[in-house]
């Protein structure tokens, strides 16, 4: 396949079976749209594209920024197509919720604005409302903007029509499936091959799927949400459903562990909701039927969102010398030393002086003399080993005295002969009227 | 009508008993007029061992100050001088009315716009002055040279915190100094070493967003190394309040109505509000415009708790926790809740006066009270009143649920006490209260006026005997017992607001109260 542009590549996704082994189901045969394998990772590659084309070229010329609201796929693409022009690209976004997605449109170059949180002392007649001003904006200077506009734009719901719709009809011989499921964000993508498939078929039965109004998934809507999206429109689907963002992480773990399509949550979710409406209706079939859902973008964006609510799915065995497999009892028979002891101390026998404070705080105050290892690092090069001569004595120094005398504990414990914890710590030390130096 | 589309407040054990002793409030409201407002003092006690709490959690050191303006009461202000609060006086009276509750000066601060007069009374007590900017700076240190005063001690309100990667908006302040301008206020600092003392930083946002308050937060911390670096040596930062209230019992409640609400303003079920008012959102081409302007009125995150998620947040920069950082920078944290600090420590009684039909066959209750006098729909929040019956009646078994529109007193058309149709479990009779739970902070005299020369509420303090928080704390729970009417309860007494004193709860003063109506028996 040799292809003149990287935009080319938008389409033309595979349609693949899920196995029955996996979702159960007797009568209904499960495919998945993967929608992923666009070249930019989801779903969005489409309607970005057929929504931007056409002001790309004159955004090039006459220095215009291309702009929209999006947190997450939208803008990802979009940035790559903006960069292929070399247009600004920049989004308004309420909260990127996914912080990789953050740094990703950073290192693709886009411009991010984050609207500001609701007030704590409403003012129910304010009307600088974040998003009337944003718009307010691009109408005061439509010359420098190409907005796609991407939940009120009829050209994201073409991109479907045109594109993902027939591809389905295509791979199933001809035929719309049964059975049509999405998730709901912009409503494009449902709204345009929904459109397509009855069209084929007005028999073909479309489920949308949203979030439980509680919880967060990305790139689904709340059944309030999508009331505010132009593109919404409830006779588009013949059911609607909510799905959690538990259930939108059990699908995306069966889809990867078990299906090999590492799916983001929203997969996950189109799958889990997928699943469990066509059980019933499977239980009560005599004939074969068929039904797609669309896997929309990629698992490797979703770290943290899973780290977030479900951390057991990234578990991981503590390391030997840890502060975690430390006991109560050795903690506690930690030594501590007072800052009157301690500035003895060190007159003394020049104990090694560890601050495990912040670089930041360090550099601000610290006792002179002091060497600053920061907690993480210091815990990190503990799993390998003490990192001090066992003759030389050493005095740890954090904040209020308790993660010194822990790692002080530990220290102990992997061998060292004197290690000791500055007791109450550097605000104890401070407190006492003891020195403390910026360098 | 539909399913009643309940939005019950959250109650404390301690409210939820008071609400039960339906004979006290209605000898209270028989002998102090309707509308009144009824202050718990014992509970801000509490509030505030639950911010301690979260301090102690963090290893923090600082002070957590009560912001006055969020209620006028004599009680709640006397109580926390009793406890080891600070308190944010926001006006010269507020400032007096504090020193004479027995605050004493190092246990004061003084924020928000300043006249002269509350300028020298800080200055000359010695609390410290929270200033918004280099003039401010400027008279202070001028009063203090004048009349010879000792230095005063200065927090400098910053605001304008630039993040990195994204830029993070923030709806803009018209108070406080941007913190890229520091470096002038220091400089100002430096000219009068003999009259300013500089004793730290400090922002307040109006979000409730905790990224843009980490935002801040950092910023004050990066702000504090400024200062050092200018051999400096300040000590507080002062996150100002924002912490947030939940009003509701049942989040289900919140999301149920919500999203009618949302239907309603659609054209897809019957209206839930007065005249169609959609709380900022409307209909617009099959499509939903505008956004919900109401407070989040059950919110799973708020008062201490929303304090501690922003200390366990990384700060948006360096990456460490934010409490942390202000541990490790060896700050004193300050904090300045009003709204969470007063959270259940009130509510505002209203009589029944009329229940009557609209032609449109609408059911309207008429309250002697106004919409001043309950505020809680001017700040966005949507709650249900409690129905107390009126004495010897019984809640009736029949009747079932009802939805009502709430009037005032006041001969206006807009003058409804909410404009949403409220759902009561039983329809309301003459002569029956209304308790509006939960109004103590902001909601109970931020505005109350006396329009049409209707009367403003008067206050009363109440509480129970034996039954203060150091009480609570050693029984290690609250107790709930106590029935109907008081019986089996400790028994409720008052005074009114202006003659509550701590000492009162152990003294029977000649000018303190029982309980009206034979003592609730």
């Amino acid at each position: 396949m040799r292809l003149d542009s990287i935009t080319d590549a938008i389409g033309d996704t595979p349609l693949v079976r899920v196995d029955p082994a996996v979702h159960g189901l007797r009568h209904i045969d499960l495919y998945a749209k993967l929608e992923m394998l666009n070249p930019f990772g989801s779903v969005k590659d489409r309607a970005a594209w057929h929504m931007v084309r056409p002001g790309l070229t004159a955004a090039a010329d006459g220095h215009r920024t291309v702009v929209e609201l999006s947190s997450g796929n939208t803008a990802k693409a979009l940035s790559l197509l903006a960069g292929l022009y070399g247009v600004p690209f920049k989004t308004v976004t309420n909260r990127i919720r996914v912080p990789e997605m953050r740094d990703l449109l950073l290192l693709l170059g886009a411009e991010v604005e984050e609207l500001p949180g609701q007030t704590e002392c409403l003012d129910p007649t304010s009307t600088d409302d974040p998003l009337t001003l944003f718009h307010q904006e691009l109408t005061g200077s439509a010359d420098g903007y190409v907005y796609t506009d991407q939940y009120y734009n009829a050209r994201n719901t073409e991109a479907h029509a045109a594109g993902t719709g027939p591809e389905i009809v295509a791979d199933l011989d001809g035929r719309a499936p049964d059975h049509f499921v999405a998730c709901v964000g912009t409503a494009g993508s449902s709204s345009g091959v929904a459109r397509v498939l009855r069209e084929h078929d007005p028999g073909v039965h479309v489920l949308g799927l949203v979030a439980h109004k509680a919880d967060f998934i990305p790139g689904i809507r709340t059944i309030d949400e999508v009331q505010g999206v132009g593109l919404f429109d409830p006779a588009t689907y013949d059911t609607i459903e909510t799905v959690t963002a538990d259930e939108a992480i059990e699908g995306m773990v069966t889809l990867a562990r078990r299906c090999g399509m590492p799916a983001g949550p929203t997969g996950g979710a189109a799958y889990t909701g997928a699943v469990r409406h066509l059980r019933t209706l499977d239980a009560e079939l005599t004939e074969r039927r068929t039904a797609v859902f669309i896997v929309c973008d990629r698992i490797e964006s979703y770290l943290s969102y899973v780290r977030q609510r479900r951390p057991d799915l990234l578990g991981r065995p503590a390391h030997r010398n840890s502060l975690a497999t430390l006991t109560e009892a050795e903690a506690a028979a930690a030594t501590g030393i007072g800052t009157e002891d301690a500035e003895r101390w060190i007159a003394q026998d020049e104990p090694l002086v560890v601050d495990l404070r912040s670089p930041f705080s360090y550099a601000a105050l610290h006792i002179d003399g002091s060497v600053n290892i920061v907690d993480e690092l210091f815990a990190e090069l503990l799993q390998g080993g003490l990192p001090f001569s066992k003759s030389r004595p050493v005095l740890l120094a954090c904040p209020v005295g308790e993660q010194s005398a822990r790692y002080a504990a530990l220290l102990t414990r992997m061998g060292h002969p004197d290690v000791r914890s500055l007791a109450g710590g550097i605000i104890a030390w401070r407190d006492a009227g003891a020195p403390l130096v910026r360098e | 009508m539909g399913v009643p589309l309940y939005l019950e407040p959250r109650l404390t054990p301690r409210l939820t008993s008071l609400l039960r002793s339906g004979r006290f409030l209605h000898a209270l409201v028989g002998g102090l007029g309707s509308p009144l407002n009824v202050v718990l003092p014992d509970q801000i006690a509490d509030n505030l061992t639950h911010f301690r709490d979260v301090y102690r959690t963090h290893r923090l050191s600082g002070q957590v100050f009560f912001a006055h303006k969020a209620n006028r009461s004599s009680a709640l202000v006397r109580r926390l001088a009793a406890t080891d609060a600070g308190l944010d006086a926001a006006s010269l009276g507020e400032l007096q009315h504090a020193l004479g509750a027995g605050f004493t000066p190092d246990r004061i601060m003084a924020t928000g716009p300043k006249d002269p007069e509350f300028l020298w009374l800080a200055a000359r007590t010695g609390v410290l002055v929270h200033v918004d900017g280099q003039a401010e700076l400027d008279e202070l240190a001028a009063l203090v040279r004048q009349y010879g005063l000792p230095p005063a001690g200065v927090l400098l309100r910053l605001s304008g915190f630039a993040s990195e990667g994204t830029r993070l908006l923030t709806r803009p302040s018209r108070f406080g100094t941007p913190a890229g301008e520091l470096g002038g206020l220091l400089t100002t600092l430096e000219r009068y070493p003999d009259e300013l003392r500089l004793a730290g930083v400090g922002y307040h946002l109006d979000t409730t967003s905790l990224a843009e308050k980490a935002v801040a937060l950092e910023g004050c911390v990066r702000a504090m190394d400024e200062c050092r670096g200018r051999g400096l040596n300040p000590r507080i930062i002062d996150i100002g309040g924002g912490f947030g209230v939940s009003y509701l019992a049942d989040g289900e409640q919140w999301e149920r109505y919500t999203t009618e609400l949302t239907r309603a303003v659609m054209g897809r079920r019957p209206a839930l509000t007065w005249r169609r008012h959609g709380y900022g959102l409307w209909h617009e081409a099959g499509t939903l415009r505008g956004s919900l302007a109401l407070y989040p009125a059950h919110r799973p995150v708020a008062a201490e708790k929303y304090l501690d998620a922003l200390l366990t947040q990384p700060a948006p920069a360096l990456g460490t926790r934010l409490a942390t950082l202000l541990l490790e920078g060896l700050c004193d944290l300050y904090v300045e809740p009003g709204r969470a600090l007063a959270d259940q420590c009130g509510l505002t009684l209203a009589r029944v006066l009329e229940v009557r039909r609209t032609g449109a066959g609408e059911r309207v209750v008429r309250l002697a009270a106004n919409a001043t006098d309950v505020a809680l729909e001017e700040h966005g929040v949507l709650m249900d009143p409690v129905v107390v019956p009126a004495d010897g009646r019984r809640a009736p078994a029949a009747g079932g649920p009802v939805g009502v529109h709430l009037a005032g007193n006041l001969c206006l058309e807009a003058d409804m006490i909410t404009r949403r149709t409220v759902f009561l479990p039983y329809p309301p009779c003459p002569g029956d209260l209304l308790a509006f739970a939960n109004t103590a902070g902001y909601c109970m005299d931020f505005r109350a006026g006396e329009a049409q020369r209707q009367p403003v509420a008067r206050k009363a303090a109440v509480w129970q005997d034996g039954r203060d928080g150091a009480r609570e704390r050693r029984d290690g729970r609250e107790r709930q017992d106590g029935q109907d009417d008081g019986h089996g309860e400790v028994p409720w007494r008052w005074c009114l607001d202006e003659e509550y004193w701590p000492v009162a709860q152990q003294a029977h003063h000649p000018r303190h109260h029982g309980t009206p109506a034979g003592g609730g028996a």
